[in-house]
């Protein structure tokens, strides 16, 4: 991520819209040849101070037309990112040591001898230079060699291409804008699970309202902080970042977030798949567990007619727990929803979290006022599970199926109207 | 209060404070003072945790027995244990500091103390904490100082502190912390400390360093500065996050009391022809610039530069020019900064004050690299570790180094041995910097001399201007 002070947006005052600064194909087509040479720089660059990297990496921008000095730093920013700087601390240190120790009976060192001051500067460099059996040129381009401008560059092993370093940069133009942001809200009508996992991590909370039927369900989640409530903060904007950066691995999401600009007035940033910026990380995983796969690859092969059987597609949300079930069933014509989760390990950890937050949540009414009768449970556990999860969750009460790959979606439907 | 309603509870939540099962008429009425909101994420009411002591003392009376106080680890009301803490200090405490502890006594136990640097607000500061033997956190502006106030707890109680920055994740009843880091922790560790300590608080009225103060629920507040901010509005705030002005004491009532007597001395240097010609060329460049800017903006001002910058999009031609108009005005710092008229006074005060501990301050840390290279004395700038600040500041201490140079780094509050002599190279304008600076070379030593400031400032400059801002305060006025 790039810091605050390289961050470029463009505040439309009239809609009152920010817009993060974005290198495009068309227009800034002179940035892809620049990007394969900065990707160069650095890659020709080992033992090459970071200050002269920077130096290069302005030259080379400072060719294009108009390019501000902040796009410079970004950039600077994102390849050291990618680098390794050698900083020898204790060598640099034990030189400075010897050289201030050498030199602290010869104070004032003065420029050319002269009354009772005569430890002259060129004769005084040639006596430390003996000393410590090194030319003065080397002990003075040694002397601050880790302060963090001069550190040496030791490593860059970066697999980014020209168009991946461009992207990067436009990721982190997008994440910076929302360091001044107040609150995020998401419409998503898929991947909720993962949102919700990046929000937790991210240390945010929530406010989730359904916004559409059952049949197809989508959320509006609204991200923000306990400081919220009080006043306009932007505390929270690294957090929003980060999560902005894992949304855009996932599909079906319209983030818009309320960014404070100058004069703290209040501007829209929106963000969706259709900015085309790319991610990173990958997709998020298909499934949880090679049982729930298996649990998915039943219901598809055979199918209950009359019941629409969806993944992750519900939420439930207790204050600031949320659960998601791993399918759900829905029986239009009854107007029925089924919650089905399933239970694809069993370390006495996992089953006693399980139990818990099944306790928490079993018996909670779904996110919005939906005209459904109270949803019902259905567990679905491996047959060789089965007894024992039987007795260890007896005290839930809800049906709970074994399955292995012979088992029929059918006796799932059985179950929960038993 | 409903009589089936549930218990009432308060908890601390990040750095806020929760009230659950409270009516918002019985808020209303019993905590009209505290600006609590409705948070409907939580069905809670919510507030800083600043706040804490205040709603704590508000629903005592009315809810006696029936309120679930969960607020606070170490500092909790229901968990309050005075804490063990020795005396292990030398020192008597001299007229105007016991004033200042009884200022503080007296107007709550909640405000700031003012007090010229060298006067010793850390033994006020310190007197404080022995005795109110509570959980107590102190937050300083630079890591130097962490480490400083560790020793001073140490020598003075022999308590070895927590520290919480620098690396160092290490809380304790009694800790030491830098605003950033009470600012990023504050939401995890604001309800383990009683008393909380502000040092150079005027660090406090920026908004995200405001939260070391709102995200504490410390009770007892105490901010101790040189010097108050300049505006009235960053004053407020300071006196809204820790408390009113309890005690004040202005550098002339200080100086020849509990600071040295000084005197201050501007020196103009000149550039040489070649800086002076550059310098010429590059304010051409910005005066052209400006002027055209003003043909198609009769609104615009230099401080607008760096936003048309970066309108690459929608002005690309005004927004290269701005990029090279700030090229220059960067070149044309550099050459004031960097004259080479300044290295050269440096070595006649050297020479002049050649038995004397001199400490040089500089603009830039490039500049005080600079001036390291060339006389070959050590440098404090915020590269340095620990260890070798340590070093460096003994091996100034014991007369082995004769002259220290600092950028920013020792601006404020870091503990130097006497100094009678400091020589200013460029640097900022602001008055804060300018006392605190001065602060530096007024400590007291024995024999009580005169102490001088030299600033060196380049002829027919900008540095002549930012100077003469400077000595419009009180601590400049001596000026020969």
């Amino acid at each position: 991520m790039i810091r605050s002070e390289h961050s470029i947006v463009q505040y439309d005052f009239q809609r009152m819209v920010v817009r993060p600064d974005r290198l495009h194909r068309s227009t800034d087509a002179d940035y892809l040849p620049a990007a394969k040479q900065m990707l160069r720089i650095y890659r020709d660059g080992i033992g090459s101070a970071r200050q002269a990297l920077h130096g290069r990496i302005e030259s080379c921008l400072n060719r294009l037309s108009g390019c501000p000095p902040r796009r410079i730093a970004a950039f600077c920013k994102l390849l050291d990112d990618q680098s390794e700087y050698h900083s020898d601390r204790k060598a640099v240190l034990q030189l400075r040591r010897q050289v201030f120790d050498f030199a602290a009976d010869r104070h004032p060192i003065v420029e050319h001898r002269e009354g009772i001051f005569d430890n002259e500067i060129q004769q005084v460099r040639s006596e430390l230079a003996a000393a410590l059996g090194r030319p003065w040129p080397e002990i003075e381009a040694d002397l601050f060699r880790d302060v963090l401008e001069l550190q040496r560059l030791e490593k860059f092993d970066s697999s980014l291409t020209p168009a991946q370093l461009l992207a990067a940069y436009n990721v982190a133009q997008t994440q910076a804008a929302l360091y001044r942001a107040t609150r995020v809200r998401i419409d998503a009508s898929e991947d909720f699970k993962t949102i919700i996992r990046h929000a937790k991590l991210a240390g945010l909370m929530h406010r989730i309202d359904l916004v559409s039927s059952a049949k197809h369900p989508r959320y509006r989640f609204i991200f923000d902080g306990p400081q919220t409530v009080l006043r306009q903060s932007t505390r929270y904007g690294i957090r929003f970042a980060a999560l902005a950066a894992k949304l855009l691995a996932l599909k079906g999401w319209h983030l818009t977030a309320e960014v404070l600009g100058p004069r703290k007035q209040r501007f829209r940033m929106d963000l969706s798949p259709a900015d085309g910026l790319t991610s990173t990380l990958n997709a998020p995983d298909a499934f949880d567990s090679s049982l729930e796969a298996e649990v998915d690859a039943a219901w598809q092969k055979a199918p209950i007619e009359g019941w629409i059987w969806q993944r992750e597609s519900q939420l439930l949300v207790r204050g600031q727990s949320v659960m998601t079930p791993d399918f759900s069933l829905y029986n239009q014509q009854r107007n029925l929803l089924v919650y089905v989760e399933v239970i694809g390990f069993w370390t006495p950890e996992y089953l006693e979290e399980k139990s818990r937050r099944l306790k928490e949540f079993a018996t909670l009414l779904p996110t919005g006022s939906r005209p459904v009768e109270t949803p019902r449970w259905l567990l679905i556990v491996a047959k060789q599970q089965e007894a024992d999860l039987q007795q260890r969750f007896a005290d839930l009460q809800l049906p709970i199926i074994g399955f292995d790959k012979k088992t029929k979606p059918k006796s799932w439907i059985d179950a929960i109207d038993g | 209060m409903e009589e089936d309603s549930p218990r009432p509870h308060v908890d601390f939540h990040q750095g806020t404070v929760r009230l659950f099962g409270l009516s918002r008429r019985f808020v209303e009425k019993a905590l009209a003072d505290i600006p609590l909101a409705w948070d409907e994420r939580d069905d809670c009411f919510r507030t800083d945790a600043m706040h804490a002591d205040a709603i704590r003392q508000g629903l005592e009376h009315s809810l006696a027995g029936r309120l679930d106080w969960q607020v606070g680890r170490d500092a909790g009301a229901a968990e309050f244990r005075p804490l063990a803490i020795n005396d292990l200090r030398q020192v008597t405490l001299r007229g105007d500091q016991e004033q200042a502890v009884k200022a503080f006594e007296t107007g709550g136990r909640r405000g700031l103390v003012v007090m010229p640097t060298g006067t010793g607000k850390t033994v006020v500061a310190i007197e404080l904490m022995i005795r109110y033997r509570c959980s107590t956190l102190v937050v300083v502006p630079v890591r130097d100082l962490m480490y400083q106030w560790h020793a001073k707890i140490l020598e003075a109680t022999g308590i070895d502190a927590g520290l919480i920055g620098d690396g160092v994740h290490r809380v304790s009843p009694i800790s030491v912390t830098t605003y950033d880091s009470a600012a990023i922790h504050m939401p995890r560790i604001g309800d383990r400390f009683q008393m909380i300590i502000f040092d150079e608080v005027h660090h406090l009225a920026g908004p995200w360093r405001s939260d070391a103060a709102r995200m504490s629920i410390a009770a007892i507040r105490l901010g101790l500065t040189a010097t108050l901010p300049g505006d009235d509005q960053r004053t407020e705030r300071l006196h809204h996050l820790v408390g009113p002005t309890l005690y004040r004491q202005s550098i002339a009532e200080a100086s020849g009391k509990s600071l040295a007597d000084y005197s201050v001395h501007r020196i103009a240097v000149r550039l040489t022809d070649d800086e002076q010609q550059r310098y010429r060329d590059y304010s051409l460049q910005i005066q052209t610039f400006v002027y055209q800017q003003r043909q198609i903006d009769p609104k615009f001002k230099w401080d607008d530069t760096y936003a048309l910058s970066a309108a690459t999009k929608q002005e690309p031609d005004r927004a290269r020019d701005a990029v090279i108009a700030m090229r220059a005005f960067r070149l044309k710092r550099q050459i004031e900064e960097h004259a080479d008229a300044k290295l050269r006074m440096l070595e006649d005060l050297f020479r002049l004050h050649c038995d004397e501990s001199i400490i040089v301050f500089t603009g830039s840390n490039v500049m005080a690299r600079k001036i390291s290279t060339r006389f070959l004395v050590p440098c404090l700038l915020s590269h340095c570790g620990k260890k070798e600040r340590r070093e460096w500041l003994a091996g100034f201490a014991e007369g082995r180094y004769r002259v220290l140079v600092a950028n920013r780094v020792l601006d404020e509050g870091v503990d130097l041995p006497e100094v009678k002599t400091a020589i200013v190279l460029g640097g900022l304008s602001s008055q804060r910097q300018a006392i605190q600076r001065l602060g530096r070379v007024l400590r007291k030593g024995a024999g009580g001399r005169r102490a001088r400031l030299y600033e060196v400032v380049v002829e027919d400059t900008r540095e002549v201007t930012r100077s003469r801002d400077r000595r419009r305060n009180e601590a400049y006025r001596p000026t020969r």
